[in-house]
């Protein structure tokens, strides 16, 4: 996995499997927190969860504690787009 | 395996003989872990980088988390007033923002497992609200507040989060205290003795067990208050 759409079909993949409504496309700017967003806290912590473990299996550690993740106006988690963004860039960096 | 913090002396040095004691897997976490006699590593719980290195080399090495116990701690008794703003601010980050941190930290590797029990220390001196320890007591205000909200938070994941607040129990931190101050506090107590670290270590056993999994968010005070 090394492109930036390859890692956006694996985040999103992974969104995917989480969603309550199965019928939902995940689209760049979906909102995954927030009054809109489609995860809740639990989801949204298993959503970690696995991408650490993919992350592992990449051979990177992604960190989901860091600054840019907790941020509101910049968190990663923003939308699916910002979190695939911030994965690739994450496995870019440390790889 | 179960992560312990203050590991190498008072209650939390306790905590982990008693738990190898029963044959359950520590380890330790101090600043100096020279002594420390059992699987343990350097760690200043007030940097939340420091931490961070410990959580990397547990996932690394592939332990299988099931509790955190957050008993390092500092104490300073003094007035407020005479309290220098160096001290105040080491008390707050290592009794506060270290039992944080290490929540913060620690707890995912017990989400993964959908298992785990994590215990913070608080004090007597919160429910007495006693005298010459309102910035130690502010601090552990602060864990038992931490630790009713971080419970519900990991109540999905089956975690249990709990507090243990003692009276003045025998151990290194009440050094500097006299007798007649020891006293005066123990008389507020609903047992009004003073307790060894075996009792807390007692609690501390039953609630990393399954037995206890019906609490989650309590501060339980050693000798009652």
């Amino acid at each position: 996995m090394s492109s930036v759409e390859s890692v956006k079909s694996e985040v999103f993949s992974q969104i995917a499997q989480l969603l309550e409504n199965k019928s939902l496309t995940v689209t760049d700017d979906m909102p995954l927190i927030g009054g809109e967003g489609v995860l809740d806290s639990m989801k949204l912590v298993e959503l970690c969860l696995a991408l650490e473990d993919k992350a592992a299996e990449i051979g990177f550690e992604f960190d989901w504690t860091s600054d840019a993740a907790m941020s509101r106006s910049r968190s990663m988690f923003r939308t699916a787009g910002s979190l695939a963004a911030e994965f690739f860039s994450q496995m870019e960096v440390k790889k | 395996m179960i992560v312990v913090t203050g590991a190498s002396k008072g209650l939390g040095r306790a905590i982990c003989d008693r738990l190898i004691e029963k044959n359950i897997d520590v380890f330790g976490l101090a600043r100096n872990v020279e002594d420390v006699p059992f699987a343990s590593m350097s760690c200043d719980v007030s940097s939340y980088e420091s931490v961070k290195v410990v959580v990397q080399r547990l996932k690394k090495e592939g332990f299988k988390v099931t509790g955190l116990i957050n008993a390092a701690g500092i104490a300073s008794m003094n007035l407020a007033v005479t309290t220098p703003q160096s001290v105040a601010q080491k008390i707050i980050n290592t009794n506060l923002l270290g039992t944080i941190y290490c929540c913060q930290l620690v707890a995912p590797l017990m989400l993964r497992n959908k298992q785990g029990s994590i215990i913070n220390f608080s004090t007597i001196a919160v429910a007495l609200g006693l005298k010459g320890e309102s910035i130690y007591a502010a601090s552990k205000a602060g864990v038992e507040g931490f630790t009713r909200s971080f419970a519900r938070e990991m109540a999905d994941f089956n975690v249990r989060v709990n507090c243990i607040a003692p009276g003045p129990i025998d151990t290194s931190l009440l050094k500097g205290i006299t007798a007649e101050q020891i006293n005066k506090i123990v008389a507020q107590q609903i047992i009004p003795k003073q307790f060894k670290p075996e009792s807390v270590a007692d609690l501390v056993e039953l609630l990393i067990d399954s037995r206890s999994d019906s609490l989650s968010g309590q501060v339980l005070h050693v000798g009652g208050a």
